[in-house]
């Protein structure tokens, strides 16, 4: 059998641009969600975000930016970031074997944006030329298959809010099943501009801005939560069949051994338990283990009226009894709803909360909701924690629901721990997610 | 100030090519301007020079096909009167 190891991350959030410094601030409890400083948030019932700081000239050339849209833009810094993380050769055979699978539910949504704004309000006739190729979505996983010469298996998914998840458990089974042995996979979104935050708001899913801390209001699983919070960037992984990992001196920063996806075919926005039970169900199944055998839950936990209640229901069927002894956080009250990149992002928390051995929290739960009984860690984040094997839920309008699973690498032979391969970003840490070595038995 | 200099103005500013570099004699592909950044240029050209480029499929090679096509376009234009507003 075929194993799948993570041996790289890349990340751009709200809360930091590389891995290390976002999983840190989300064991220090820290929101990326602030007030949007943008022309138009004056028309916005609620001007909030969870926005990336990022400068696009200091990753791309002048002309090149001409045609990447903010979304392809983030993609392939972070796909720089975990390509560089990983440290695999890849030779011009193993490229024809390396895949790319990303998720986007809203493509390259700012040149959309600012086409339509060009024609219908400024009364122009015409769209910029590139407007075509930087809106569409398969655009930021195109331009990594270009950038890095990648020529096995490209696809772009579209299940909304589950969109990268997919993409991560579709490139494991493709490196499971023998058709790649490399697969760069994630998600990117990058939503942020007028016409796609009123089309939220239309929807009456959007947080109400909280009147005492703007950085407060998305409040998963608490009986105040009013909704999401719109977040942006991306997250991908580098995945690797396991063999090609062993032959290296290689980090891994654990093994995927579970996928479960399931559809609700019942409503284009509410949930259900049963649809999200059995997600959980099949994950579970796929990874051949036991339902006591998960440690964490990094939970799809948007903070909506529905989705919560919906998610802690399916928790308790899936778990039974054994659903309040398992600690449940959502990190989306901190790095926000990243839609098509969501999935991936709240995968790599999981991947880094097993390694470390801790289990970042969900903030501003103050006022517990009878519906939401479990353990939600929030108190703030916790150390010293048994993680094994952990899960993260995806969960989307349209019905499609994903759940990953990942377990601490165990393997009969040895594989050392790269040391000091990332010093320039390997500070900090009162969750020591640095001092793992990997390996075992 | 003549169309060329205008022309070398443009792609300085939006394609960070260096002054050096854009001789009239220099050709576009050595530039690094592929058939799709010749669109990307006639669009910049259109706001620079307010004429509209035509759909006419026209051979541009150099950096001095384009002076030509350019003067071309604005003496063409010149003549049909005032262009609709398209700069976005």
């Amino acid at each position: 059998m075929r194993r799948v190891v993570v041996t790289g991350l890349g990340v751009i959030s709200p809360l930091g641009n590389d891995p290390s410094t976002f999983f840190d601030n989300l064991m220090a409890g820290k929101s990326g969600i602030k007030r949007i400083d943008a022309d138009f948030c004056e028309r916005l019932s609620s001007p909030i975000a969870a926005s990336v700081i990022f400068d696009a000239s200091a990753y791309f050339p002048v002309p090149k930016l001409r045609a990447l849209d903010r979304v392809s833009q983030f993609a392939l810094a972070a796909a720089g970031q975990a390509l560089e993380d990983a440290a695999t050769a890849l030779s011009e055979e193993d490229r024809v074997r390396t895949g790319v699978f990303l998720g986007s539910g809203m493509g390259g949504a700012n040149t959309t944006d600012e086409g339509y704004r060009n024609l219908y309000a400024k009364g122009s006739d015409r769209v910029k030329p590139y407007t075509v190729l930087m809106a569409m979505s398969n655009a930021p996983a195109s331009w990594i298959g270009i950038e890095y010469g990648f020529k096995g298996p490209n696809v772009t998914v579209s299940t909304a809010c589950s969109s990268s998840a997919v993409a991560i458990g579709e490139a494991w089974r493709r490196i499971k099943s023998g058709e790649a042995d490399v697969m760069l996979a994630g998600g990117a979104e990058a939503p942020l501009n007028f016409g796609t935050l009123k089309a939220w708001e239309a929807l009456k899913t959007l947080a109400l801005e909280d009147a005492v801390d703007p950085s407060a209001s998305c409040k998963p699983f608490a009986k105040d939560r009013t909704g999401l919070v719109l977040g942006e960037g991306a997250a991908i992984l580098v995945l690797e069949e396991y063999r090609r990992v062993a032959r290296r001196a290689a980090r891994i920063y654990g093994e995927i051994v579970g996928y479960g996806l399931s559809t609700d075919a019942v409503h284009i926005t509410r949930p259900t338990v049963e649809g999200q039970a059995r997600a959980m169900q099949l994950a579970i199944k796929s990874a051949e283990l036991d339902a006591r055998q998960i440690d964490y839950i990094n939970a799809h936990g948007t903070g909506t009226l529905q989705n919560d209640g919906v998610e802690t229901s399916a928790i308790k069927r899936v778990f039974g009894e054994r659903a309040y002894r398992i600690p449940v956080s959502s990190t989306k009250s901190m790095h926000g709803h990243l839609l098509g990149a969501a999935g991936a992002i709240e995968f790599v928390v999981t991947l880094l909360a097993m390694r470390a051995s801790a289990v970042p929290p969900t903030i501003n739960l103050h006022t517990p909701d009878p519906e939401c009984d479990l353990d939600y860690v929030a108190e703030g984040g916790r150390l010293d924690l048994e993680t094994k094997v952990v899960m993260s839920n995806s969960f989307a309008f349209g019905g499609t629901n994903a759940v990953l699973i990942a377990r601490k690498p165990q393997f009969a032979s040895k594989i050392r721990c790269r040391q000091g391969a990332r010093q320039a970003s390997t500070r900090v840490v009162g969750s020591g997610i640095h001092n793992f070595s990997a390996v075992s038995s | 100030m003549p169309t060329l200099e205008r022309l070398q103005e443009v792609m300085l500013k939006n394609f960070d090519l260096k002054a050096e570099a854009l001789e009239p004699k220099a050709r576009l592909a050595d530039l690094d301007i592929d058939s799709l950044g010749v669109i990307d240029l006639m669009f910049c050209v259109e706001d620079e020079f307010k004429i509209t480029v035509s759909r006419e499929q026209v051979e541009l090679d150099t950096i001095q096909d384009v002076v030509t096509y350019i003067d071309h376009l604005i003496a063409e234009q010149e003549t049909a009167g005032p262009q609709k507003e398209t700069a976005p």
